[in-house]
């Protein structure tokens, strides 16, 4: 028999390395003689599209277009550090650095346009297109590439983030900053007969903070849920006396396109008050919920709660027998 | 050594190669189209799909012998001249990449699957795509890139018989 039911999870994340720990990122920012703008950081892409939103960041910080930012990233050789691509903090962290790092040539660059163009202070200056203007008297405007032909403007920037350890006594403290908050649905079906379980839909809300590219962010979703799905239902490391049994994909198994249900995604905005524009990062968050909601979508379905994952078809035929056995005793 | 000759990506080659060489290894080091990717090298992921005679292959399952008078097509021989094939410029449109590993792969699945049926519905997508591992995306955006291309495709040859081409 095909049974069917439904279940949410909810889940809160502190991102970063936390607790107390130095989180640091680097970030250079440059405009070469020829009025190149250059973003130099060692942040890592590794698909998520941190290369993307820090070219989002500068540019909207310049008032260019992203295509106009030269970014070099990895090369540790050209590179500040910006720590790992890890801990959901490259959004947050490094994109705050790349801000910061923006901000201070677009800073220098008013300085110069006001000491060439003879104004007495940089308020009211505009950057947009290649040029700084006065707001008030856009005549008086001057070229980036005019105010870098001597000297190529050079500038650095660090942040770092406000995290606190906590007391080992007392565990008070403030181990995270920021979190981030989560809550997904899912329907399931499941195959009394063959134990297997099927997700058919899902809806996820995530708050982003600020979504600086939408997009993306729906395909940390789409691809979040694929992995909770798979820590839920099919993954299993196979560990023996330390060793990993299942090390191929012949024994590990992940999930195929057959496996993941349409997904219904929901951005939630919320400006985080220390984000670069209010963003967070979600890279982990958007996985945590999936696998919870999807046990709690099978109680509802057959009345039986599993502890262990991956919950698998044997594991349900097995725990069925028992309950069924439970029932007549 | 055997000799074997084969068409890859329209270009005939005549080579001498070892008994025991992989197709996936003389595409990618002998030929050094490095496009298609190893990702198990044992037929599970589906990174080094390429297509042989109009079929999807795993080309880390196929020794290089065996393909001998055979056509491929790999993922560097679908653009056509310097322009996008649809399906990739649908992969690009809709934000289906990710890290990309599994990209060539599945760009061609595509291909073979729309070749074969121009307006696949969406089971019919993941059913295409099945052999193909992703761990980044969590495949929709890839199934919504692939119906895209399915329209694309079919605009380019409204536009070819209306003589109107492409803009
Ligand atoms: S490398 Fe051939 S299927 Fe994985
Ligand atoms: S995009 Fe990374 S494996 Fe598919």
């Amino acid at each position: 028999m095909k049974k069917r039911g439904r279940g949410i999870a909810a889940a809160y994340y502190g991102t970063g390395y936390g607790n107390g720990f130095p989180d640091v990122s680097r970030a250079r920012a440059e405009i070469s003689k020829d009025g190149n703008i250059f973003i130099y950081i060692g942040a890592t892409e590794v698909g998520q599209g941190a290369k993307t939103i820090f070219c989002q960041i500068t540019a909207e910080i310049l008032g260019v277009e992203t295509q106009d930012i030269h970014f070099v990233c990895e090369d540790t050789s050209q590179t500040p550090d910006a720590g790992t691509a890890a801990a959901s903090r490259q959004t947050y962290n490094s994109g705050n650095a790349v801000k910061k790092a923006a901000e201070s040539l677009s800073q220098r660059l008013m300085e110069q346009a006001q000491n060439h163009l003879q104004l007495n202070s940089v308020h009211g200056l505009k950057l947009e297109n290649h040029w700084v203007y006065l707001e008030d008297f856009p005549k008086k405007r001057v070229h980036f590439k005019e105010l870098v032909k001597e000297d190529t403007l050079i500038v650095e920037e660090t942040f770092t983030a406000q995290t606190v350890k906590m007391d080992e006594e007392t565990g008070e403290g403030a181990p995270y900053w920021p979190y981030t908050f989560c809550c997904y649905g899912v329907e399931v079906e499941v195959d009394t007969e063959t134990g297997e379980i099927h997700v058919i839909h899902g809806v996820c809300a995530q708050d982003v903070g600020k979504a600086i590219n939408p997009e993306l962010i729906e395909g940390q979703i789409e691809g979040g849920f694929a992995m909770g799905l798979g820590y839920g239902l099919m993954e299993n490391i196979g560990l023996s006396k330390g060793e990993i049994k299942h090390n191929r994909f012949a024994n590990y198994l992940i999930p195929t396109a057959l496996d993941v249900p349409e997904l219904e995604k929901i951005i939630v905005e919320d400006p985080s008050s220390t984000g670069p524009f209010g963003a967070k990062g979600i890279g982990e968050p958007v996985m945590i919920p999936a696998a919870p909601a999807i046990l709690n979508a099978i109680y509802d379905a057959i009345g039986i709660r599993f502890y262990e994952i991956p919950v698998t078809p044997e594991r349900v035929l097995v725990a069925i027998k028992d309950a069924q056995k439970e029932g007549k005793e | 050594m055997i000799s074997i000759s084969l068409t890859v990506n329209k270009q005939v080659y005549q080579v001498e190669v070892e008994e025991d060489l992989r197709l996936i290894d003389f595409i990618r080091d002998k030929l050094m189209l490095t496009g298609t990717k190893e990702g198990c090298g044992e037929g599970e992921c589906g990174a080094c799909t390429i297509i042989m005679d109009g079929k999807t292959v795993n080309s880390c399952l196929v020794m290089a012998f065996q393909a001998h008078g055979s056509r491929i097509t790999t993922i560097e021989g679908v653009a056509k001249d310097g322009a996008l094939h649809p399906i990739q410029q649908a992969f690009l449109d809709v934000g289906a990449v990710q890290c990309g590993f599994c990209t060539p792969g599945m760009v061609l699945s595509a291909k073979a699957l729309l070749d074969e049926n121009e307006v696949p519905n969406r089971h019919q997508i993941r059913e295409g795509i099945s052999g193909n591992l992703c761990r980044c995306t969590g495949y929709n955006k890839i199934v919504d890139a692939i119906e895209l291309a399915s329209s694309y495709i079919k605009e380019g040859q409204q536009d070819e018989t209306s003589s109107s081409g492409r803009q």
